[in-house]
C-alpha cells in the first residue's frame, strides 16, 4: 500500500519511535550522508542509538515521516537471484528491514505468491498505476542476440520487457554485475550477446550496484536515497555511486602492510598463507577493483573474501571474468601468444633475416664480379 | 572509452601485437647480422677460443663493475659508466625483481622466483629515473655526445623513460586512478617493446652475441682481457 506513509507501515508493524530514530541514523550512515563515514568506520560502528540526531538525520526522519511507500518493479533476467538472495538475506535485519518497509515491491518473480499470467497482469497494473513514479531494480544481463529469444517471459523477450518497464521508470538500478556490465553470461564468447542495463537502456540514468553478488548495503542504500531523497546518489565513471565504489578493496585492505613489505603467500596452505600475507601473488585484483568489500563487508561486517584467505576476483568491474585468471597475478598480460605463435614470429623473423642478407651478399658479388 | 577499456586492450591485444612484433624484429636483426658472415679465419689459434668468451663474460659481469677505476671507459667519463650502470642496475631490479613483474615473466615463461620488498624496488626506481634524467642531461651539453647525439637517441631515450617513470607514478598512485596510471604504464611498455628492435635498445641483444665475438678473438690470440 504505497498510500501510507513510511513512518506509519513501520509504526503499524510495532516499530518504537526510539528504534526509528535509531534507523534515521543507520540510514544516514548506510547512504554515507553522515560522518563518521560508512567506509571509514563500516557499519556496525554506527548501529548505536544516536545521541543528538543531526541535520542530516532530521531530513531523514521528515522524510520518513510524510513520504510515502515507493513502488518497486525488480526484473530478473539472465542471473542467478544471488543479488536478490543477499538483499533478502542480508543480516543487517534493522537497515533491511527499514529498506523493505519503504518500499512496495510490485513484481518480484521470485518473491511473489502469484505465478504466470496473474503476476504479469499484476506488473503490467503496476506500471500503469505507478507510472513515473516506481524503481525499477534490474537482476541479470539481457541477450541480445537472435532478437532476444535467449531470455523470453510470458513470451516476450527480455529486451522488449527492459525497455517497456524502463519507459515508466522513475530510477533504474541495475543490481549485480550480469545487469551492470553483463557479467558471467558475457563472459568470452558471449553466446547470447548479453549486456548490461545501460547499454540498452541509454536515454536514462542507470545506476550500477556491481558485484558478484552486489554488496546489500549497497543496494539497499541507494534505494533508501532515492526513497528519501528523491534523487540518485552520486556516480563514478561507470555509473556506480561513489560512496560504496569510491576505494579499491587494495587501498582499504588489511593485508595490505604484507603488500608493502613484499611479503606473499605463493599457495593457499604455506606458511604466508596461515600469516595472513598479501595474496598479490595468488592473482588478487584488488588494487584495480572498486567496491566497498574491505570495509562493509559481509554479514554484519563479519569478513570479505580477502579477509578470509581468497584473492579478490575483481567482481565489480566490468568483463571481471575475461580479466585475466582467477590465481594468476594481476600484472599477467591477458593475451598471450602461444609457442607456435611465439615460434613463427621468430621463424619469420630469421628466414627473413638470412633472406635478406643473403640477397644482399650475393648483389654485392655479382657487382664485384662486373667490376 | 573508460581507463579499464583502455587497460584492457594494452595488457591484452597491444601487449600481444608489441611481443610478437619484439621477437619477430629480434630475430630478424639478429640473424640479418649473423648471415652476414665472418671472413674465414686461416691462422692458428694461440688460445681456446670458448674460453675466451667464457673469460669475457665472467669479467665483464664480476670483476669490472667493481674496480671500474682500472678501466678506460670508466675514467675517460665516469659519469656516463657511473650513470649507466646504476640505471641498468635499476632496471634489472625493478623488471627482474618486482613483484608485478616477477607475475608477468612467470605468465609468460611458467616460471616464478622470489622478489623484493616493494619499497627496495621503489627505491631502485627512483634511483634509476634520476640516472636517466642525469644521462639526459649530459647528452645535451657534453661536447662530443651532443654531437653524435641525433633524434634517434632522444626518442630512444624517452620510449625509455615513459615506462619507468609511469611505473613510479603507478606504486605513488600520483595523476589519476590506479587504473588510468595502469594503463599509461602498459601502454608505454607496448610502445617500447615495438621500438625495440627498430632501435639501438635492442643493443640487449647484440651485447651478448658481440661481447661473444669479441671474447673469442681475444681468446684465439690469448689475449687476457
Ligand atoms: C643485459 C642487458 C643489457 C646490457 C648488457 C646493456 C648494456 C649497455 C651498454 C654497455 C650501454 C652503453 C654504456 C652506457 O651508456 O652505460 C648501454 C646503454 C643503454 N642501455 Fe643498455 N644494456 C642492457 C639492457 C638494456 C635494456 C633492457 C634497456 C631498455 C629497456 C637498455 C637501455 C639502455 C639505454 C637507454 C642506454 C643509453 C644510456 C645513455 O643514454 O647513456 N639497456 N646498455
Ligand atoms: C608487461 C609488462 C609490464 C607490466 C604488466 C607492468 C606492471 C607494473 C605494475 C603492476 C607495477 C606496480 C605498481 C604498484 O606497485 O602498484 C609496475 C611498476 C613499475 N614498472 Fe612496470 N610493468 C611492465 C613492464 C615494465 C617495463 C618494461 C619497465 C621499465 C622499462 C617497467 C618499469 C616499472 C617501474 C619503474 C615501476 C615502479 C616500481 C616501484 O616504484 O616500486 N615496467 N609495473
Ligand atoms: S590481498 Fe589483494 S587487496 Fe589486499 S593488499 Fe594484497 S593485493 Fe591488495
Amino acid at each position: 500500500m504505497p498510500e501510507e506513509t513510511i513512518q506509519q507501515s513501520l509504526a503499524s508493524q510495532g516499530v518504537s519511535r526510539r528504534d526509528f530514530l535509531k534507523l534515521s541514523g543507520v540510514l544516514a550512515a548506510a547512504m554515507g550522508l553522515q560522518l563518521p563515514p560508512l567506509e571509514k568506520s563500516g557499519l556496525p560502528a554506527a548501529l548505536g542509538v544516536p545521541e543528538q540526531i543531526s541535520p542530516t538525520e532530521q531530513t531523514i526522519l521528515n522524510a520518513l515521516e510524510t513520504k510515502q511507500r515507493l513502488p518497486v518493479i525488480w526484473l530478473e533476467f539472465q542471473d542467478c537471484t544471488g543479488c536478490t538472495e543477499a538483499v533478502t538475506r542480508s543480516v543487517s535485519p534493522s537497515l533491511t528491514n527499514l529498506v523493505l518497509n519503504t518500499l512496495t515491491i510490485e513484481y518480484h518473480e521470485t518473491l511473489a505468491a502469484a505465478a504466470g499470467f496473474q503476476v504479469e497482469q499484476a506488473k503490467q497494473d503496476a506500471m500503469k498505476k505507478y507510472a513515473g513514479q516506481y524503481i525499477l531494480v534490474v537482476e541479470g544481463s539481457i541477450p541480445t542476440d537472435l532478437d532476444g529469444s535467449y531470455c523470453v517471459i510470458g513470451g516476450r523477450s527480455a529486451v522488449e520487457q527492459l525497455k517497456e518497464a524502463a519507459a515508466g521508470a522513475a530510477a533504474i538500478i541495475a543490481v549485480g554485475n550480469c545487469a551492470a556490465y553483463g557479467g558471467l553470461p558475457k563472459a568470452k564468447p558471449n553466446p547470447t550477446g548479453a549486456k548490461g542495463v545501460w547499454e540498452i537502456i541509454t536515454d536514462k540514468a542507470v545506476v550500477n550496484i556491481s558485484g558478484c553478488p552486489a554488496i546489500p548495503e549497497a543496494t539497499t542504500g541507494v534505494i533508501a536515497h532515492f526513497a528519501i531523497f528523491g534523487t540518485l546518489p552520486k556516480l563514478d565513471k561507470l555509473n556506480r555511486p561513489l560512496t560504496f565504489y569510491g576505494k579499491t578493496v587494495h587501498d582499504r585492505c588489511l593485508r595490505r602492510p604484507f603488500y608493502e613489505a613484499g611479503k606473499f603467500a605463493l599457495s593457499f596452505d604455506d606458511e604466508g598463507a596461515r600469516e595472513g600475507h598479501c595474496l598479490y601473488k595468488l592473482g588478487c585484483k584488488g588494487p584495480t577493483t572498486y567496491s566497498a568489500c574491505a570495509t562493509i563487508k559481509w554479514d554484519q561486517g563479519l569478513s570479505f573474501p580477502v579477509q578470509s584467505g581468497h584473492p579478490c576476483l575483481g567482481c565489480t568491474e566490468p568483463n571481471f571474468w575475461d580479466g585475466g585468471g582467477f590465481y594468476e597475478g594481476q600484472s599477467a598480460p591477458l593475451d598471450r601468444p602461444t609457442i607456435t605463435a611465439v615460434g613463427a614470429a621468430v621463424g619469420v623473423g630469421a628466414a627473413l633475416g638470412i633472406g635478406t642478407a643473403l640477397v644482399n651478399q650475393s648483389k654485392k658479388k655479382a657487382h664485384k664480379g662486373e667490376s | 572509452m573508460s581507463s579499464q577499456a583502455v587497460l584492457e586492450f594494452a595488457r591484452g591485444p597491444f601487449f600481444y601485437f608489441a611481443l610478437l612484433f619484439m621477437l619477430f624484429g629480434l630475430a630478424y636483426r639478429l640473424f640479418n647480422v649473423i648471415s652476414l658472415g665472418w671472413n674465414k679465419d686461416r691462422v692458428v689459434p694461440m688460445g681456446s677460443k670458448s674460453k675466451g668468451v667464457v673469460i669475457t663474460f665472467l669479467k665483464a659481469f664480476l670483476i669490472w663493475p667493481f674496480i671500474p677505476w682500472v678501466k678506460d671507459t670508466f675514467n675517460r667519463n665516469p659519469l656516463i659508466y657511473i650513470g649507466g650502470g646504476l640505471f641498468h642496475l635499476s632496471l634489472f631490479v625493478v623488471i627482474i625483481l618486482g613483484t608485478p613483474h616477477m607475475l608477468v615473466w612467470k605468465s609468460l615463461i611458467g616460471l616464478g622466483w622470489p622478489t623484493l620488498p616493494l619499497p627496495v624496488v621503489d627505491w631502485m626506481s627512483a634511483v634509476g629515473i634520476i640516472a636517466m634524467v642525469i644521462l639526459l642531461i649530459n647528452r645535451r651539453i657534453h661536447p662530443v655526445l651532443k654531437l653524435i647525439s641525433g633524434p634517434a637517441e632522444f626518442v630512444a631515450w624517452l620510449f625509455v623513460f615513459l615506462p619507468m617513470i609511469t611505473g613510479y607514478m603507478m606504486t605513488h598512485h600520483i595523476g589519476g586512478s590506479y587504473e588510468a596510471l595502469y594503463a599509461r604504464h602498459m601502454i608505454s611498455v607496448d610502445v617500447l617493446m615495438i621500438w625495440i628492435p627498430l632501435s639501438r635498445i635492442s643493443h640487449f641483444v647484440f651485447y651478448f652475441f658481440s661481447r661473444a665475438i669479441h671474447g673469442q678473438e681475444f681468446g684465439k690470440r690469448g689475449v687476457a682481457v
